[in-house]
């Protein structure tokens, strides 16, 4: 079943490569941010690339907090956060002072804290994801598949039971998060090719 | 942790991936497209744009190819790209502004390059990492070596010295807050001499975040170097990746049994099929919209045309559909691949068959399960010129390959056939239904005007089959048409057939699926112009060399050594739209109706490609070749009777169909007649002196 998908347009993130993967993958790609066209919706897609409070603004500005946390919350409509949008579905954040999230998992987004002085901040590249935790979103892929991230804060779940996969950078990180119909990856999908691909069809197909 | 990368740099030349030397000269390359569709494919690590247009337009030229897409800026370029590309993107290329970096990064670029104005005003790199993040800001040292040893930062493409000393100037744009370093050597630049190491090293010392080599790489085997004793955490090339087949993931294999450990070669992801996947039912309704507008006819007048322009020494119009750039003083990039080829010395050319022969030891049946090498062949002189140099100069054992397009002069059948008796080799000869054959015709000539696809992607398609079915790896072609006829590549390069090759030019950007569907053709009926897959190539290491970049070439040489050599056959009787006598044999359309067709799309033909070989091979004046063009290139030729008859089309609908291919570049209307400009009467002042029209 090929479904709508809408891609959260709040003035951050590459909404076109987002849109172009939905579109590879055979589904149809909304990029919106009309309440009306994400109630429309069968599954909505946060992406982001920048600051939290930057982030948190824009949805707020646009109108978007009330109606997307509606559909999140009441009505259970599957939503995956990319990146910056993994984080901001969290309480709150750590970054450039303290901000409030979304809040639909519990959890809050830190600095990453890695003590080896050699690895730098932000975390760029292609890292291994391991799959701690089962997860619809990881059928079809090996255990320590390759995605590539560009971050340097990461969501820390209250409950370590909501971490499904995580990544090493001189520390261990949540790289995938999902409770319940809200599901987060702190890696961009969008840009891991074969293995992002198919992680991103899973959400589109399998939640 | 961290894994190296290997990163493909792709350069665009208004919207073209075009080949650079020494940032100077510039061929195109082809479409960027569908060479970023297949990076996805291939697991590439990551992908780097750069954008050397030198004005904000672009010109993507023919008109009758598969690939286009809307608008004409740098940002459509790279919006378009941002569609297809499955990686990490950086963007680089004329960035000014905060705006120009933010307007990169909402089109689909990851990062961003700045070079000159990094230079000009330092702070904008602390700018743009304030407001975006340093992760995206990749700050772009193009560096030259000095007289005295040292090194030298340039900007403005390599044009502009700055007497700044590289790693100097990386470490303090590491302190001003680049998330990165792209470092291109200027004199390695295309040379394939592999990197400047010592360059590499005195960068990767001065800085501790990550520096990206690049220029130099001719071999794959240079790769490695980059980061084992450059100390660089990715190594990028560019033209080497344009080369060969399967390039990616062959230079992946390299690195990784180098011991360095990269991101594993990946082919045939199920998400990016090689062959395009084309909208539903555009095929049908490019026919329909075809017809119509051939019912409908041209309007009387047209808009005024650019003025088109001829390379100052052969005849190649500023409009050719073969790829090629004037340089300062008007002369095309073909005719000066051509001077470079003449004065290669003697021991060049020897060491060059050295290169051939330990490529074919290196490759040829040792057990002799299979045979040494395929050669394709049309039986026409260079068929005969081939299988001469491997058989009996080097003493090979070839298999023969021949598709049968159904369109033989009564001397070319005989020619084929003669082969096997005179080279004493086996031979296949493929042949499809015929019924096939008219259908794809007729399709041909609707689609794209272009009646000969089949031949032309038959003609690639069935010698790499077969090779693959006899388990053969290498094949032999001729000469590289493109790097002959437009000097596309350096001689430098060693070019080898790849599909990339195969679909954008061979093809037109039409694959065989483009048809199923058209006039009830089915997906069966297709196998003849199925290319084997990657995972087939990659694992058997395919490779399709061409001849002409090992032994020294001059058709006007080899064709009396194969008359009186083998008893090859020249034409029965002159063609009617060229003076030469021993080309294109096989095929009595591929000189008549297929040439007339480029004709009427491009304003030239094939005696325009003749008597430009022949001028450059001394043989021909430019006044003559004039004259012969003047004479042939119009000339609506005499087999296009038998190809109406064969297909069943009138005449009439024939010319009505053609003219919707017309290229308004090159044709304009002026009351009921067709126009355009003349070789013979060159608008030569109106011209500006520098490049080619619009560029």
């Amino acid at each position: 079943v090929r479904g709508r998908v809408a891609i959260v347009d709040y003035g951050l993130g590459n909404l076109r490569s987002v849109a172009g993967a939905v579109e590879r993958l055979g589904h149809e790609p909304v990029v919106t941010s009309d309440p009306g066209e994400l109630e429309r919706a069968d599954r909505l897609i946060l992406p982001g690339v920048g600051a939290f409070g930057d982030g948190m603004r824009n949805l707020r500005e646009r109108g978007l907090v009330e109606p997307l946390t509606r559909l999140v919350t009441d009505e259970r409509r599957p939503i995956l956060g990319l990146c910056l949008g993994s984080q901001l579905i969290a309480r709150e954040s750590a970054e450039f002072g303290s901000h409030e999230g979304l809040g639909w998992i519990d959890a809050s987004v830190q600095r990453i804290a890695t003590p080896d002085p050699t690895l730098r901040v932000p975390h760029v590249g292609w890292n291994e994801v391991r799959q701690v935790r089962e997860s619809v979103l990881f059928d079809g892929l090996a255990d320590g598949s390759l995605f590539y991230f560009v971050h340097s804060y990461h969501i820390d779940a209250d409950d370590a039971e909501l971490v499904k996969g995580e990544t090493e950078y001189g520390v261990r990180m949540a790289a995938v998060v999902e409770r319940g119909n809200v599901y987060g990856t702190q890696f961009h999908p969008e840009k891991s090719q074969l293995a992002g691909l198919t992680l991103l069809g899973n959400f589109l197909e399998r939640t | 942790v961290s894994r190296p990368r290997l990163i493909p740099v792709l350069l665009l030349k208004q919207g073209l991936i075009v080949r650079s030397q020494w940032f100077r000269i510039h061929q195109v390359i082809g479409n960027p497209m569908s060479t970023v569709e297949r990076f996805s494919n291939w697991n590439v690590d990551e992908l780097i744009l750069l954008d050397i247009s030198s004005a904000d337009f672009h010109d993507l030229r023919r008109d009758d190819l598969q690939q286009r897409y809307a608008g004409s800026t740098t940002l459509d370029v790279l919006r378009e790209v941002a569609r297809v590309c499955f990686m990490p993107l950086t963007f680089g290329g004329r960035v000014r502004t905060l705006d120009d970096v933010r307007d990169r990064l909402s089109a689909g670029a990851d990062k961003v390059t700045v070079n000159t104005q990094a230079v000009e005003e330092p702070e904008f790199v602390t700018e743009a990492a304030r407001r975006f993040g340093s992760q995206c800001v990749v700050v772009a040292i193009d560096a030259k070596r000095r007289e005295d040893g040292g090194r030298e930062v340039y900007t403005h493409g390599g044009t502009v010295p700055t007497g700044l000393d590289p790693a100097a100037w990386a470490a303090r744009a590491e302190e001003l807050g680049a998330g990165e370093i792209f470092l291109n050597s200027i004199d390695r630049d295309g040379t394939a001499q592999g990197y400047d190491l010592e360059l590499v090293r005195s960068v990767t010392t001065a800085t501790t975040i990550p520096v990206i080599a690049c220029g130099g790489v001719g071999r794959y085997d240079h790769l490695p170097a980059g980061i084992l004793e450059g100390g660089a955490s990715a190594v990028a090339a560019a033209n080497i990746f344009h080369f060969f087949e399967l390039s990616y993931p062959h230079a992946k294999r390299v690195c990784i049994d180098a011991g360095l450990p990269m991101r594993q070669v990946g082919l045939g992801s199920r998400f990016f099929p090689r062959e395009p996947r084309y909208p539903e039912g555009e095929g049908r309704e490019r026919v329909e919209t075809r017809l119509r507008a051939a019912a409908a006819g041209p309007p009387d007048d047209t808009e005024p045309t650019p003025p088109v322009r001829w390379c100052a020494r052969c005849v190649y119009p500023s409009t050719s559909a073969v790829p090629l750039e004037f340089d300062e003083t008007g002369v095309c990039t073909g005719c000066r691949v051509a001077e470079a080829k003449v004065e290669i010395p003697h021991a060049e050319w020897e060491r060059r068959r050295g290169l051939l022969v330990e490529t074919l030891e290196r490759y040829h049946s040792k057990d002799a399960s299979t045979y040494d090498c395929v050669i394709p062949v049309s039986g026409g002189k260079d068929s005969y010129f081939i299988a001469h140099v491997i058989k009996n100069e080097l003493g090979f054992n070839p298999l023969l390959v021949t598709y049968n397009g159904n369109n033989w002069t009564p001397a070319g059948w005989r020619n084929v056939h003669r082969m096997k008796e005179a080279f004493g080799v086996d031979h296949v000869l493929y042949s499809p239904s015929v019924e096939l054959l008219k259908k794809l015709n007729r399709l041909g000539l609707i689609v794209m005007g272009d009646m000969n696809w089949h031949a032309h992607v038959g003609i690639t398609t069935t010698p790499v089959r077969v090779a693959a079915q006899f388990r053969v790896p290498l094949v032999i072609w001729g000469e590289h048409g493109y790097l002959d006829q437009g000097g596309q590549f350096s001689l430098e390069d060693f070019p080898e057939m790849s599909y990339r090759d195969r679909l954008e030019h061979f093809a037109r950007g039409y694959e065989w699926n483009y048809f199923v569907g058209l006039e009830d053709i089915s997906e069966h009926d297709m196998i003849a112009y199925k290319y084997p897959s990657d995972d087939e190539l990659f694992d058997l290491d395919v490779r399709g060399l061409y001849l002409g970049n090992y032994v020294y070439w001059e058709a006007n040489e080899h064709g009396p050594m194969v008359v009186e050599r083998y008893g090859f056959e020249l034409a029965d009787e002159e063609f009617d739209r060229t003076y030469r006598r021993m080309s294109n044999l096989d095929d009595m359309h591929e000189n008549g109706v297929h040439d007339y067709l480029k004709f009427v799309k491009f304003g030239y033909g094939r005696c325009t490609d003749h008597a430009s070989k022949d001028i450059r091979a001394g043989l021909l004046t430019r006044k003559q070749a004039v004259e012969l063009v003047r004479r042939y290139d119009h000339v609506k030729p005499g087999d296009l009777a038998r190809w109406l008859d064969y297909v069943g089309m009138a005449e009439e609908q024939f010319d009505r169909i053609a003219d919707t291919f017309r290229d308004p570049r090159v044709w304009r209307r002026v009351r009921g007649e067709w126009v355009k400009d003349e070789l013979w009467e060159e608008r030569v002042a109106d011209v500006p002196a520098k490049s080619r029209a619009g560029v």
